[in-house]
C-alpha cells in the first residue's frame, strides 16, 4: 500500500511540474513560478480571489452527440461516460490531487503480487431511483460480483471487454463457454448449468455482505487506476436489471443510481438534468445542486451561447482563439491541460497497393515517412499560441504512467530518445528516401517486382498504380472538416520535404464509421486514428499491437516488439515490467511501425467554475462532486493563480501523505 | 366510388409492399462491419462480433428476417435500435420524436401557407410593381443564397439583435420563433411562386376577361375567380405536406437543437440500423400513398370539373 | 347518332361541289403570318429587355471567366502553406479575397469553382431535363404505360434516396461520375411526370384538338404547338438545376458519396467555409456572390425566356 501511494505521490509531483511546462509562453512574465510560491501566500492569493465570490447550485453545459442509452456495461458511445461517472461510483475515487481515495469501498488491500485485491464496502447503503427516493435495494458486495457477471454474459453484448475479460480469473473461459453454448458448438452443458458456475470459476467473490474479492490472472499494481477508467467494474442490482431485461439503462427510469447524482430528466438528444442524490455518503462535499446538460451540435453556437450566458463552459477551438484575442473575452481563455490520447499513424503493411507496399517493408523509407512530418505545422492547428506543448512522438502520454520511484515511464530509456527526438527534418526525409530508392528501385524509376495494376479500396477508393515512381500513396481519413484540412498539410508537408516525383500523395476523406470498411479490410496505405492511455500500465494499449493483437491494424509483422512485450508481461518487478515496455514501444515508434504525432488535446476553453475543486480525474471522466460554480466567468489571470497555488498545496499535501 | 378507393387501395398496398421489401433487401446487402460503432468494433475480436451479430438475428437468411419482422409488426412490435439508440425500442423512440418535429412542422406549414398565399396575392395584385419585385426578390435571394448560410446567419445574429434564444427550449416559448421562420422560409417562396404563376394564368383566360368586361371590380374577380382556379393545383399537395409535417428537417433540427425525427432516417441509415430503417421506410411510404390519394379526393371536392369515376 | 350525321351531311354537302381536302403543308403555311419565324420572334421579345441583355453578358463573362482563369493563372488552388501565419490571411493586393484556412487563394479556388459546378450543373440539367422530357414524352403519349409508369414513379420517390446512395458509395469511388449518378438519379422520373402532365395538358387543349381534327400529322402538332410551350419550362427547370446541385452536393457528401477532397467545386468551398463562417465572413463573400448571380441570372433569363417564347408576347 504505502509503495503504491509514494506512486501517486511521484505522479502529483511530476504532474505538477509538467503542468507548469504547459504555460502558455505568450502570458506576462509576472505570473509566480509555483515552485517559489510560499505555502501560505498561495492560499491567500487564493482566498483573495475567492473572497467576496459568491458561488452557484446550478452547472450549466452541454454534451454534443446525443446520449443514445445509459447502458453503462454495453453502450459503446463514450459520452456516456460523462453521466454515470457521477451518477454510479465505483469502489475507489481520485481526490483532487489524484490519490485515490475511498468511495464505495471503504479500505482496500491487496496481496504481495498485487494478483487478490479485496474491498471493504461501505455499509447501509441503498440503490436510489430517478426520481431520487431510495428503493429496497442495499448497495453490497454481491452488486459488483454481478456487475462481471452480467458483463460475463455474452447474451447482454458488454462493450471493450477485452481487458477485463483478460484480467480477471476465469472470465475469459466463462465467457466463451456460453457463447460456445449459444452458438450450438458445446452441447454437453446446458446453459443454466453453466451460468450456474460462474461463482466457482470466476475470480470475483463476495466474502461476507461487505466485501468483495477479485483475483486477477496477472499481477496488476494499475487496478485501482483501471477501476477508476473500465465502466466494466461498476456495481449492478442484478435482480433488478434482470427484471428489466433488454430495458435496463435505455433510459433514466430503467436504472438505479448510488452516486453523487442521480438523473432527474432525461429528454433524448435535447436535455439531461443531474439531481444531487438526498442519501449520499458523502453529501457534504457536493456543492452543485443541478448539472443541467443540453445538447448543442455545434461548436460555434456553444461558443455563442457562453458569451451570453447561457453556458458555464465551452470549449475554444484554435481559430475562434485567434479571434477572440482583443475582444472582451480575451482574459477569459484557459488552456486545457492534459491529454492522454495519442493521434497517430497507421500504416499498411499488407494492403493491395504494390508500390506502397513495397516501400513500406523497407525501414529507410518509413524512416523518410517519420521524418517528413511537420507536427508543429499540425499542432498549430489546434493550438495556435504554443504548438509545442500538444506535440507527442510516443504512443502512451507522458504524465500517465509512473514506476515506484515516481519516475515517467517516457522516461525509460530508449523511449526517452524518441520522446525527445526532433522529427521535423526534411533533408534527412529525402535522405532516407533516397536510399530507400536505390534499393528498390531500378535507374528507371520502375519499382522492382511491382506491376502496374489497378488498387481496389472500394469502397472507399480504387485507383491505377503504373509500378513506377513516384510512389502513390493512399491516405484515408473521415470526412470530418478539422480531419480533411490535417489531411491536405500531411500531403503538403510529405510532399514538399520527399519531393512530388518520388511520391503521389493521394487523400480519400471516408463519411461513416471509418473502422469497418477501411481499417480492418486494410482499403489504405495511411490511415489516422487516435489510442488513449486507459490506466497506469503501458499494458493497455502495447499489449493489443502485438503482432496478432486486436490493435495491429496495419497488419505489420514484428516479431522484436512481441518477444519484448512478453518479457514485460513475465516481469517480476514493475520496473522491470515498464523497462521492456518502453523498449518496445521506442522499437515500434523508432522503426517507424507506427507514427504518433500529437496528442488530441484541443487548444482552450472558458468556463465558469473554480479549477482543481474537482477530483483529478486522469483516466475516467469528469466529476462534478465538490467543483465551485461562480457567478462570472474565471479570468486568466485568476486561472494562472489557482494553479500555482494548487501545485504547491498537492505538493504540501502528498507530503504529509 | 367505392370500387375506386379499393382499386386505389391494393395500388397503394404494392407500392408500399415494393417499397418495403426493396429497402428491407438493400439494407442485408450492407457489410456485417457496419453493424458496429467504431470504438466497439476496434475493442472486439471476430469471434466477440459474431457471436453479437447471432444474438442480434441478424446472421439470419433475409428471408427469414423479412418474416419474423412482419410478423411482430402484427403483434405490435417495431424492434429495437441496434446501433443509434441501441436496445432503445423504435416505438418509444418515435412516439418521443414525432410530436416535437410534428408540432414545429405544423406551425411552420401554417405560417408558410399564410405568408406564402398573402405573398403570391400580393404580387398579382401589383403586378409588376413593387408588390410583385418585393416577392421575386424574396424568392430569388431563398434560392440563391445557399441555405446553410442564411440560416447560420439567422442563429447567429438574428438571434442576437432580437435577444432570441439561439437553440430550442421546450418550456421556453421564444425559442421557437427562429426554427419555424427557417423551417418555414422555402414554403413561403413555393407557394407564392406557384401561386403568382397559376394565378397569372388563370388571369388570361376568357372567363376573366368576361367577368372585367361585366363590370366586376378587379379585386373580386381576383378572390373570388382566380384565385379559386387558382389554388386547385396547389391544393393536390396540401394533404402529403401535412402528413410529412413528421418528416423534419435535418438541417434546421440539428441547428436549433431539436430533438425530432430530422436526421433519424439518415442517421440511422448511416449507422447501418437497419431495425430503426425498415420502420421508418415504412412509415413513410404508407403516409406517402395516403397522401398522395388523399390529395386527388381533395382536389375533386374542390374542382367540381374532375370526377373520381368514369360515368357510363 | 353518328351515322345519322353522316347522313344528314351528305345529303346537304353535294359531293360533287364539296371534297374533302388533302393536307398541303405549303398551303398551311400561308395561312399564317406571312414571314413569321417563330424562334426569331422569340429571341427578339428576349433580347428587347436590356436588364436581360445585361445578364446574359454578365453570365457569359463568368463563365468565361471560370474557363479561361485556370488556363492562363499560375496560381495552384490547392497550394497548401505550412505555415500558421500564412492562414485565414484578409484580403490583400497578393490574395485579392483573403486565403483559406490552409492560405490557399480564395480568388483562385473560387473560378475553379465556378468552372467545376458548372459543368456539374450544366451535365445534371442535360440528363434529368433530358431524359425526364423522352420519358415524359412518351408517357404522356402512350395511355398502356400510364398504370406501370406511375408504379415506378410512385417506387422512385418512395425509396429514400439515402438508402441506395449509402450502397452507391460503398461500390463506387468518390468522383464526378458518381456524384453524377447520384444526383441525376432521381431527377429524372420527376421532370418525366412534370412533364408528362404539361404535355397532356397541352394536347388536349382545344387548339390542338381543332389542329387534329383538320387533319395536321402528330409529328407537326408535336413540333410546331407543343415543343415551344415546353421548351420555355425546359429552361425554368434547367436554370433550377444549378443551386439545386450545389445544395445536393453537400448532402451527397455528408452521405458519402462525395467529390475527392482536392476537388473544387463552389458546394466544396461554402460547405467547408461554413466551420470559419462566423470568424471569416469574407471567406464565403466571393463564392456566395458568383453563386448568387449565376442562380439569379439563370432564374431571371429564364422567366423572361419563358414570357418571350409565348407567342401571345409576340408582335
Amino acid at each position: 500500500m504505502k509503495r503504491f501511494i509514494a506512486i501517486l505521490l511521484a505522479v502529483a509531483m511530476v504532474l505538477s511540474l509538467s503542468a507548469c511546462q504547459f504555460l502558455p509562453k505568450l502570458e506576462d512574465p509576472d505570473t509566480t513560478p509555483a515552485a517559489t510560491m510560499q505555502p501560505e501566500d498561495a492560499a491567500n492569493a487564493v482566498d483573495k480571489i475567492l473572497e467576496g465570490k459568491t458561488f452557484e447550485n446550478v452547472y450549466k453545459t452541454y454534451f454534443s452527440s446525443s446520449y443514445a442509452s445509459f447502458n453503462y456495461y454495453s453502450t459503446a458511445y463514450a459520452t456516456v461516460r460523462e453521466i454515470i461517472a457521477n451518477c454510479i461510483d465505483g469502489l475507489v475515487e481520485p481526490n483532487t490531487y489524484g490519490v485515490y481515495v475511498p468511495s464505495l469501498a471503504e479500505s482496500w488491500k491487496s496481496n504481495e503480487d498485487q494478483t487478490v485485491w479485496t474491498f471493504k464496502i461501505r455499509e447501509g447503503l441503498k440503490w436510489i431511483d430517478h426520481t431520487g427516493k431510495e428503493t429496497e435495494y442495499a448497495v453490497t458486495a454481491q452488486d459488483f460480483v454481478d456487475g462481471i457477471r452480467y458483463i460475463g454474459d455474452p447474451l447482454n453484448g458488454a462493450y471493450s471487454l477485452r481487458v477485463v475479460r483478460n484480467l480477471i480469473e476465469g472470465l475469459y473461459d466463462y465467457y466463451w463457454l456460453l457463447d460456445d453454448i449459444d452458438s450450438g458448438t458445446v452441447t454437453d452443458t446446458t446453459r443454466e448449468d453453466a451460468v450456474a458456475t460462474f461463482d466457482e470459476v470466476v475470480g470475483v467473490k463476495a466474502i461476507d455482505e461487505y466485501t468483495v474479492e477479485y483475483t486477477l490472472t496477472s499481477s496488476a499494481p494499475y487496478f485501482l487506476s483501471l477501476i477508476e477508467s473500465s465502466m466494466l467494474m461498476l456495481p449492478v442490482e442484478y435482480e433488478y436489471a434482470m427484471s428489466l431485461g433488454e430495458d435496463f439503462a435505455i433510459d433514466n427510469e430503467h436504472m438505479l443510481y448510488c452516486g453523487a447524482y442521480y438523473v432527474s430528466a432525461f429528454e433524448r438528444d435535447k436535455a439531461i438534468t443531474l439531481t444531487a442524490n438526498p442519501n449520499y455518503w458523502d453529501k457534504e462535499n457536493v456543492t452543485i445542486e443541478t448539472v443541467e446538460y443540453q445538447m448543442i451540435p455545434d461548436g460555434t453556437t456553444s461558443l455563442e451561447m457562453f458569451k451570453r450566458g447561457e453556458t458555464d463552459y465551452t470549449s475554444v477551438e484554435a481559430e475562434a482563439y485567434l479571434s477572440l484575442q482583443g475582444t472582451e473575452w480575451a482574459d477569459n481563455l484557459l488552456p486545457t491541460s492534459h491529454s492522454f490520447s495519442t493521434n497517430y499513424l497507421w500504416l499498411d503493411f499488407a494492403g493491395e497497393n504494390p508500390e506502397f507496399n513495397k516501400f513500406i517493408n523497407n525501414e529507410n523509407f518509413r524512416k523518410a515517412l517519420m521524418y517528413s512530418l511537420n507536427r508543429e505545422s499540425l499542432a498549430s492547428l489546434r493550438e495556435p499560441v504554443d504548438p509545442k506543448r500538444i506535440l507527442r512522438n510516443t504512443i502512451n502520454a507522458e504524465g500517465a504512467i509512473y514506476d515506484s520511484n515516481g519516475v515517467d515511464y517516457t522516461d525509460y530509456s530508449p523511449l526517452k530518445e524518441i520522446k525527445e527526438t526532433d522529427y521535423n527534418q526534411p533533408e534527412l526525409a529525402k535522405q532516407y528516401m533516397e536510399a530507400a530508392i536505390k534499393e528498390l528501385c531500378d535507374e528507371n524509376g520502375n519499382i522492382i517486382g511491382c506491376e502496374p495494376t489497378t488498387v481496389d479500396y472500394l469502397p472507399v477508393c480504387s485507383f491505377d498504380v503504373d509500378g513506377k515512381l513516384p510512389v502513390t500513396i493512399c491516405y484515408v481519413g473521415t470526412d470530418d472538416e478539422a480531419e480533411i484540412i490535417m489531411a491536405q498539410l500531411f500531403k503538403a508537408m510529405i510532399e514538399e520535404s520527399i519531393g512530388a516525383d518520388y511520391i503521389d500523395f493521394q487523400i480519400q476523406a471516408y463519411s461513416g464509421w471509418t473502422y469497418g470498411t477501411v481499417a480492418d479490410p486494410l482499403n489504405y496505405d495511411i490511415y489516422f486514428d487516435s489510442l488513449s492511455t486507459g490506466y497506469a500500465d503501458p499494458s493497455g494499449i502495447l499489449t493489443r499491437m502485438t503482432t496478432d493483437g486486436a490493435e495491429n491494424v496495419g497488419k505489420y509483422n514484428v516479431p522484436e516488439f512481441d518477444a519484448l512485450i512478453e518479457k514485460a508481461l513475465a516481469a517480476t518487478t514493475f520496473e522491470e515490467r515498464l523497462q521492456y515496455f518502453a523498449e518496445a514501444e521506442a522499437y515500434l515508434c523508432g522503426n517507424g511501425f507506427v507514427i504518433p504525432f500529437i496528442s488530441s488535446l484541443r487548444g482552450y476553453y472558458m468556463s465558469y467554475s473554480v479549477p482543481y475543486t474537482s477530483p483529478l480525474t486522469l483516466y475516467g471522466n469528469t466529476k462534478y462532486k465538490g467543483t465551485l460554480v461562480m457567478s462570472e466567468p474565471l479570468t486568466k489571470a485568476e486561472f494562472d493563480v489557482f494553479e500555482a497555488a494548487y501545485d504547491v498545496e498537492r505538493a504540501e499535501a502528498l507530503k504529509a501523505n | 366510388m367505392g370500387k375506386y378507393i379499393l382499386k386505389r387501395t391494393l395500388n397503394s398496398l404494392l407500392t408500399v409492399i415494393i417499397v418495403f421489401v426493396a429497402v428491407f433487401m438493400l439494407l442485408r446487402l450492407m457489410p456485417l462491419s457496419g453493424y458496429f460503432p467504431q470504438d466497439m468494433l476496434k475493442e472486439t475480436d471476430e469471434a466477440t462480433r459474431m457471436s453479437y451479430l447471432r444474438n442480434q438475428g441478424l446472421l439470419d437468411h433475409p428471408v427469414k428476417q423479412l418474416f419474423r419482422f412482419i410478423g411482430n409488426l402484427f403483434q405490435g412490435d417495431l424492434g429495437r435500435s441496434l446501433t443509434v439508440y441501441p436496445k432503445v425500442p423504435i416505438s418509444t423512440l418515435l412516439a418521443e420524436k414525432i410530436p416535437v418535429t410534428a408540432a414545429f412542422g405544423f406551425s411552420s406549414m401554417l405560417l408558410g401557407i399564410v405568408l406564402g398565399l398573402s405573398l403570391g396575392l400580393l404580387m398579382v395584385r401589383f403586378k409588376d410593381r413593387w408588390g410583385d419585385r418585393l416577392g421575386t426578390g424574396y424568392i430569388l435571394i431563398v434560392r440563391a443564397i445557399p441555405n446553410l448560410i442564411y440560416l447560420f446567419f439567422i442563429q447567429v445574429w438574428i438571434s442576437l439583435w432580437f435577444n432570441l434564444p439561439m437553440v430550442f427550449k421546450k418550456d421556453l416559448p421564444s425559442s421557437w420563433i427562429l426554427p419555424v421562420i427557417c423551417l418555414s422560409l422555402g414554403s413561403i417562396a413555393w407557394y407564392a411562386l406557384w401561386l403568382r404563376r397559376f394565378m397569372v394564368d388563370e388571369e388570361n383566360r376568357d372567363y376573366v376577361k368576361f367577368a372585367l368586361v361585366k363590370g366586376l371590380p378587379k379585386k373580386q374577380v381576383l378572390r373570388r375567380h382566380i384565385f379559386k382556379n387558382a389554388i386547385i393545383p396547389l391544393v393536390i399537395y396540401l394533404p402529403s405536406d401535412l402528413l410529412f409535417i413528421i418528416s423534419g428537417s435535418l438541417v434546421i433540427e440539428s441547428l436549433y437543437a431539436i430533438p425530432g425525427t430530422g436526421g433519424l432516417l439518415t442517421t440511422a441509415i448511416k449507422s447501418q440500423d437497419n431495425n430503426l430503417v425498415q420502420v421508418i421506410v415504412l412509415m413513410y411510404a404508407v403516409l406517402s400513398v395516403i397522401g398522395v390519394f388523399l390529395g386527388d379526393l381533395l382536389v375533386a371536392a374542390v374542382d367540381p370539373r374532375i370526377k373520381l369515376t368514369e360515368e357510363e | 347518332m353518328e351515322n345519322n350525321n353522316k347522313t344528314d351531311s351528305s345529303r346537304i354537302l353535294n359531293p360533287l361541289k364539296f371534297r374533302a381536302a388533302v393536307f398541303d403543308s405549303m398551303l398551311s403555311e400561308d395561312t399564317g403570318y406571312s414571314n413569321y419565324s417563330y424562334w426569331r420572334s422569340t429571341i427578339r421579345t428576349f433580347f428587347k429587355n436590356k436588364a436581360v441583355l445585361a445578364l446574359v453578358v454578365l453570365i457569359a463573362a463568368i463563365i468565361v471567366m471560370s474557363f479561361v482563369y485556370p488556363m492562363v493563372s499560375d496560381v495552384d488552388p490547392n497550394k497548401v502553406s505550412l505555415f500558421i501565419t500564412d492562414w485565414n490571411q484578409r484580403p490583400s493586393a497578393e490574395h485579392w479575397f483573403g486565403t483559406d484556412t490552409l492560405g490557399r487563394d480564395i480568388w483562385a479556388r473560387a473560378w475553379y469553382g465556378v468552372r467545376n459546378s458548372f459543368l456539374l450543373a450544366f451535365c445534371i440539367a442535360l440528363s434529368d431535363v433530358g431524359i425526364g422530357m423522352i420519358v415524359g414524352a412518351i408517357w404522356g403519349y402512350n395511355k398502356k404505360l400510364d398504370p406501370i409508369m406511375i408504379e415506378i414513379y410512385n417506387v422512385i420517390t418512395n425509396i429514400p434516396s439515402t438508402v441506395y446512395l449509402v450502397l452507391l458509395a460503398y461500390i463506387m469511388n468518390t468522383s464526378y461520375l458518381t456524384l453524377f449518378i447520384s444526383m441525376a438519379s432521381r431527377g429524372w422520373i420527376v421532370e418525366a411526370r412534370f412533364f408528362r402532365n404539361r404535355i397532356l395538358s397541352i394536347r388536349d387543349s382545344e387548339y390542338n384538338v381543332a389542329s387534329r381534327c383538320l387533319g395536321t400529322p402528330m409529328r407537326r402538332i408535336a413540333t410546331k404547338n407543343i415543343i415551344p410551350h415546353i421548351i420555355s419550362l425546359i429552361i425554368m427547370e434547367a436554370a433550377l438545376c444549378i443551386p439545386y446541385s450545389i445544395g445536393s452536393e453537400v448532402f451527397l457528401g455528408f452521405v458519402g458519396v462525395g467529390l475527392p477532397v482536392d476537388a473544387i467545386t463552389l458546394g466544396n468551398i461554402v460547405n467547408h467555409g461554413r466551420a470559419s463562417f462566423t470568424l471569416h465572413p469574407y471567406q464565403m463573400l466571393l463564392p456566395t456572390i458568383i453563386l448568387c448571380i449565376i442562380t439569379v441570372a439563370f432564374y431571371v433569363i429564364g422567366n423572361k425566356f419563358a414570357d418571350a417564347s409565348d407567342p401571345r408576347n409576340h408582335v
